[in-house]
């Protein structure tokens, strides 16, 4: 059988406080290597059905990478269609955790017609750019947007947000009046969760010293890639012994929403669940706008030369890095750096804000909440151990 | 990494399937497909596997069993 990627967190509570957090992971973060000796094309086709979770970051951080090192930039068409993509991806993401996840944190059945018709307007989007299929091409596959079935792919997300969150998410969050109206009268899983989340001792729990990730990631992050022969980089990643928060919290830190929650609780708990609201419902507004600057492109002649190349893109769960060496038109060295080995480092923000916090009651259920604020891409498990007890 | 094993579909009963892949049976439910599924066809299954997310034609889940099974050879998994 093939084993099944897992994180395994354990609590040491002594003297009445979190005193250590281990992380064990099962994660394959080294399968990447197995890519070598393939063409650049055989690879971007293979990574949507290898990472299910995140399929289109995970091709396009991989059509990035493969772009700047052959030297083939894709046409100025591409970049609005895959930015799309892209927003489409993290939309039905953010969906998916609050309609079957989200519920049942606060003991409601998970909502799953309202996730199928999120992911499902939002995998109309792709043939609706590229209707011959071929998006995974390096240099860009040949696009043929249809403005008008975009739309109202947009249109049909939108809409079973609204009727998941028992309000639109956009106006829910343009006042902290509404928002706070929204949860603290709402019925829905959504407002629920955040009603309970508000409450100040669950607000606040898991804000360790929030470092939040720079926006083209860390500074020494092709250094590091390329120097990570052995593979400990991508598993335990640092920049000069920090280890980032990345995600929608680290990206959303400016939203009026996220800094209210921010100032008023931390970066805590409440914040990171704010944060996936204010991401889904900027990403509708973003790809709103994009559907304007869709335009045809053909693809490139194929022009592969030899080099390194690194891509860089913000999914859903954080910063996605891919880097790769070609030589003789064949991918040489393959390496991914997800946006998971970050959140749940050793010394990440998971450990950093479990470790010290007061084992009162309730201290895994409020462990297992904070590792789902954090999304993990593989199913998680919370135990914890009084040596009080 | 969060790879997705292609699972074919060997039964259904209602939204639940039985798949199978690398020898091992498991059940899933197909109640997050956004189309039909049939006996025989490859499906991917979400985070914990208790959910098929998509369906995918059987030469895109052969090329990325033919991958898989080589990161299980090469003990990287």
């Amino acid at each position: 059988m093939f084993p099944e990627a897992r994180l395994e967190i354990v609590l040491r509570v002594r003297a009445g406080r979190v005193a250590d957090v281990t992380v064990r992971s099962t994660r394959l973060v080294q399968a990447s290597r197995l890519f070598a000796g393939r063409r650049p094309d055989e690879v971007t086709a293979l990574l949507p059905t290898v990472f299910s979770l995140c399929g289109t970051a995970q091709v396009l951080a991989g059509l990035a990478a493969m772009e700047q090192a052959s030297g083939l930039p894709p046409s100025a068409a591409q970049t609005p269609a895959r930015t799309l993509l892209l927003l489409a991806e993290m939309v039905a993401e953010h969906g998916m955790g609050m309609a079957r996840d989200w519920p049942a944190l606060v003991g409601l059945d998970p909502d799953l017609p309202a996730a199928r018709r999120i992911r499902a307007a939002m995998a109309a989007i792709r043939p609706a750019l590229y209707p011959s299929g071929d998006w995974t091409r390096p240099g860009g596959g040949t696009l043929h947007p249809d403005a008008r079935a975009i739309s109202a792919a947009i249109a049909a997300a939108r809409s079973a947000l609204a009727d998941l969150l028992g309000a639109d998410a956009e106006a829910l969050l343009a006042d902290p009046h509404s928002f706070q109206l929204w949860h603290r009268y709402g019925d829905s899983a959504a407002a629920r969760l955040l009603e309970w989340l508000s409450h100040p001792e669950l607000a606040g729990f898991g804000r360790g010293p929030f470092l939040p990730m720079p926006e083209q990631g860390p500074a020494d992050l092709a250094a590091r890639l390329e120097a990570d022969r052995e593979g400990a980089y991508v598993a335990r990643p640092d920049s000069s012994g920090r280890v980032f928060e990345t995600g929608p919290l680290a990206r959303l830190s400016w939203h009026p929403a996220v800094a209210a929650a921010i100032g008023g609780h931390g970066p805590g708990l409440l914040a990171r669940m704010v944060a996936r609201l204010a991401e889904v419902a900027s990403c509708l507004q973003e790809m709103d706008e994009l559907v304007h600057s869709l335009d045809e492109g053909q693809p490139p002649a194929a022009c592969l030369v030899d080099g390194c190349g690194l891509g860089l893109v913000e999914a859903a769960r954080g910063l996605l890095a891919h880097r790769v060496e070609l030589e003789g038109g064949r991918v040489k060295r393959y390496q991914i750096l997800a946006p998971t080995e970050w959140n749940f480092h050793p010394d990440g923000p998971l450990v950093r804000g479990l470790r010290g916090a007061e084992a009162t009651d309730g201290l895994d259920e409020r462990a297992r909440l904070l590792a789902v604020a954090l999304d993990p891409c593989v199913a998680c498990d919370v135990t914890v151990e009084n040596a009080d007890a | 990494m969060c790879m997705a094993v292609p699972s074919r579909i060997v039964a259904i009963d209602g939204f639940t399937a039985t798949v199978e892949a690398f020898g091992q049976q498991r059940q899933t439910s197909l109640m997050l497909l956004t189309e039909d599924a049939a006996v025989g066809d490859y499906v991917v299954l979400g985070a914990g596997g208790n959910f098929a997310a998509e369906i995918v034609p059987e030469d895109q889940a052969q090329e990325a069993l033919a991958y898989l099974a080589q990161v299980l050879a090469d003990g990287q998994a």
